[in-house]
């Protein structure tokens, strides 16, 4: 083996260690893919992963390993996602106040930790329009009698959330501040606490998804005044959106799948060629149905869109709400 | 005649082979996952969730609460055997069993608790079906001024806590209670003590805290006691409790099981507050609170029964009203979502099947458990005859994952560490470290439901006493104050007597 030999056969040697890394790359994925639970188990973001991943991983042929990481409503979780390695084995659920953490930090002038420019979207699942509900306590049969009532007496009725700029909270104060009302608010620590606190009667109203209400809805516990949708909802046919109401506001509880900035594309490519597949699968369609969903997909360009526009209802909202 | 029918239906369900399986593979794990510290029925439950979808709701939610009730059992053994919680609510546990365990009664402690938690489960599961409406109804009328109320009654339970002096138990409680208000202000927003650390957020967690102060301390504390501080192995013979132990503890599995069980309904509660408060109930009750935290019978049948009743009372709002009453019945809830069944008013009318059967298996879960769990301390007692030099490191790493796997958060891994080294201190200036948990758990929810209280009103502080429970509730706190008040005068009174009698002696 004379040197040239030794110096062409190395080259290779190197050539292909260093192709190898690049081929191993294209199978993506070729280990189980962690989707970050940024909310404790149970909750909105949750209950859309673990049927997601039981239809995804036969797609994929990995596992998805569903880790929570719950903390601070949801930010402990974005956060860690956004830092994580952009490899696309990190991938991050999350719902609709994705977008107002940072403007919560400017607000009380705090470092911001993440934007939504950290994350590349992939996909939404589902999209459930909020509803305005009172409980049965209150003689407020429509939206008018409502807000005439608030004005009469101000800071007399009070509306429990799921926690101060949650996702409970900030549709209820994109409403107040449209309608020029003042209700006390109840923090609580949870989307079931704020309805605990309804159905006692120790609050009055609530801004709750469609899902979460239905079962009261139905039993007559609560009763819905108003629907933050852009159209009626089919589950609630007779109940009016805030938009024919005279109020320009629309809210909904999303849940959607995010990467972190920097993932390459090829990796963005295949989870949203996975998740078109996931989101039209009956069983997973089927899942969505009994928790009182339709599943609302929209692909990555669709949902950029949306999303874009969303945020900007979520920081009026915490702007709105300002400084406690 | 109609209760009886449907349990005939449910007992139908329950005993076909295929449920009763499913029902024994939640119970086995549910030990398990209460064994682990760290580990406990949420992380249980949430990681089984997936492989329930392909079965029907009934087996489902047969498995997964299995997992929940069984973790109940299982959580005292660690807790007796190492004095290391296996989950939150068996923190009591730590004091009475592990002394017991020091004194040769590890296999009485761990039957008495199985036992006591059969109780108080089937106890639990009685008047779950019976009552479970009506109650759920009355526990909505729980709201915070209420629940202020309840722990202000708590707070004045744990001066009779500590088997310590009054002002080291105060010192400890006032700790946790200051330590609990690490986190983000839930009214306003703010960060309180955080350091930047997003993790600390939410507070410090419970089960780090009392991992570290518990388990590591006593571990860390071990090479430096004398040889003659060894845990008396104790014969197969004295494995079952003695006559008079189980007299000892059937008046507080009793009272337990009551108490646990009001607890557990009322929304937001946590065990841990069930089992501390029959814990204070069984010292204030006795008529020898000194040997309390030296081994009392009492204090691992109460607490142990306790967190078994309350266990089952949160199925009520859960069942009947369809809302979740903490972390591990909200997985529940979105378990039987998911299989359509929807929690709620309606559940017993459209889904028979699902309602009783599930009733039905929990007496049968509660008997499986008992005999998993009987038979099985004979075994976990052999444990302590493991040289501590291959025991305790084993023990370390379990306490290490266990804790990651909470949150899989570090930052709980270094507050467990950290809490080690306090734990350890604690343990050499003679302090109980029992208050300080119970203030890290009363702190947040306490001030959450005052100021959640003085939101409704306003800021008008009568709002605690314009409401009947909470007014109640806070009479009670005004009697036992007065009562303590009393009986320190007349012990004083007898004092100065036995001080006269010695003088006139001399």
């Amino acid at each position: 083996m004379d040197r040239r030999q030794f110096v062409a056969g190395s080259a290779a040697t190197a050539a292909a260690l260093a192709a190898a890394p690049v081929g191993a790359q294209e199978v993506y994925p070729s280990r189980p893919v962690t989707f970050i639970n940024p909310f404790p188990p149970g909750g909105a973001a949750d209950v859309v992963a673990r049927p997601l991943a039981a239809v995804l991983e036969p797609i994929v042929k990995q596992p998805i390993v569903i880790e929570t990481k719950a903390g601070a409503a949801g930010q402990v979780g974005a956060q860690f996602a956004a830092a994580a390695k952009p490899d696309g084995y990190t991938l991050l659920m999350h719902i609709v106040s994705i977008s107002g953490f940072a403007e919560v930090d400017r607000l009380y002038g705090r470092p911001v930790k993440f934007t939504n420019d950290d994350f590349i979207p992939i996909a939404r699942f589902i999209a459930d329009p909020m509803v305005l509900v009172v409980n049965d306590q209150q003689p407020f049969k429509t939206l008018k009698e409502f807000t005439d009532a608030a004005k009469a007496k101000p800071n007399d009725l009070i509306f429990s959330s799921s926690g101060l700029h949650g996702a409970l909270h900030l549709p209820m104060a994109l409403f107040l501040k449209s309608a020029a009302l003042d209700l006390k608010h109840l923090p609580t620590n949870g989307g079931g606490p704020a309805l605990t606190a309804l159905l006692g009667n120790n609050s009055q109203a609530l801004c709750s998804s469609i899902a979460a209400a239905n079962v009261h809805l139905r039993s007559g516990k609560v009763r819905a005044l108003a629907c933050f949708g852009g159209q009626r909802s089919p589950a609630l046919p007779d109940v009016p959106t805030l938009k024919e109401l005279g109020y320009d506001i629309e809210f909904y509880l999303w849940v959607g799948l995010f990467a972190p900035k920097g993932t390459p594309d090829n990796v963005i490519a295949t989870m949203r060629q996975a998740s078109k597949q996931a989101a039209a699968n009956d069983k997973f369609v089927q899942a969505m149905k009994n928790l009182g969903q339709d599943v609302a997909y929209l692909d990555q360009p669709e949902f950029k869109t949306f999303w874009d526009a969303d945020a900007k209802r979520v920081q009026d909202a915490v702007r709105a709400i300002g400084k406690v | 005649m109609d209760v009886f029918d449907n349990l005939l239906l449910g007992f139908s369900v329950a005993f076909r082979p295929d449920v009763l399986a499913y029902g024994f593979l939640g119970c086995l794990v549910g030990t398990l996952v209460g064994m682990l510290p760290g580990i406990g029925p949420l992380a249980g439950i949430s990681i089984l969730l997936p492989v329930t979808f392909g079965l029907d709701a009934t087996k489902a939610i047969v498995m997964l609460a299995g997992i929940y009730y069984g973790s109940q059992y299982g959580g005292s053994t660690t807790s007796i055997l190492m004095r290391i919680p296996g989950e939150a609510a068996s923190v009591m546990t730590c004091i009475d069993g592990y002394a017991m365990a020091r004194k040769g009664r590890a296999g009485a402690a761990l039957a008495i608790a199985a036992v006591g938690s059969f109780i108080a489960g089937t106890f639990g599961v009685i008047l779950l079906m019976l009552v479970a409406p009506p109650l759920a109804t009355f526990a909505l009328r729980f709201g915070p001024p209420e629940y202020t109320a309840l722990l202000v009654l708590g707070l004045v339970f744990l001066a009779y806590m500590s088997a310590t002096s009054l002002v080291r138990t105060m010192i400890m409680a006032c700790t946790g209670l200051l330590l609990g208000c690490i986190g983000i202000d839930v009214m306003t927003g703010h960060f309180r003590y955080a350091f930047d650390i997003k993790e600390l957020g939410d507070g410090i967690g419970i089960v780090p805290v009392a991992v570290g102060l518990f388990g590591l301390g006593e571990i860390l504390s071990t090479p430096s006691k004398t040889v003659t501080d060894k845990v008396k192995p104790p014969r197969l013979r004295e494995l079952m409790p003695s006559r008079q132990e189980w007299q000892q503890s059937a008046l507080p599995i009793a009272r337990g099981s009551v108490l646990g069980f009001l607890v557990g309904i009322v929304p937001g509660s946590a065990h841990i507050i069930a089992s501390f408060l029959s814990y204070a109930v069984e010292k204030r009750v006795s008529k020898t609170p000194e040997e309390f935290g030296k081994g009392a019978v009492a204090g691992v049948a109460g607490p142990e029964s306790a967190n078994n009743a309350a266990s089952t009372g949160a199925f009520v709002p859960m069942l009947a009203l369809g809302l979740p009453t903490g972390p591990v019945t909200a997985v529940l809830m979105a378990a039987l979502l998911i299989h359509g069944v929807p929690p709620g008013p309606q559940l017993v009318n459209d889904h028979p099947q699902v309602f009783w059967g599930f009733i039905a298996s929990m007496y049968v879960g509660n008997l499986m458990l008992l005999a998993l769990n009987l038979p099985l301390v004979g075994l976990f007692v052999r444990v302590l005859q493991i040289p501590y030099a291959y025991l305790y490191p084993l023990i370390i790493m379990f306490c290490i994952v266990g804790v990651y796997l909470v949150n899989n958060s570090i930052v709980d891994v270094w507050i467990m560490l950290i809490m080690g080294v306090v734990g350890y201190l604690l343990r050499k200036l003679d302090f109980d470290p029992a208050p300080l948990v119970l203030g890290l758990v009363i702190a947040p929810i306490f001030e959450l439901s005052l100021r959640q209280s003085l939101v409704m009103s306003s800021g008008n502080w009568t709002i605690f006493f314009s409401r009947p429970i909470a007014a109640l509730l806070f009479a009670i706190c005004g009697v036992l104050l007065v009562l303590s008040v009393l009986s320190w005068l007349r012990r004083k009174d007898w004092r100065e007597k036995l001080a006269e009698a010695e003088a006139g002696e001399k």
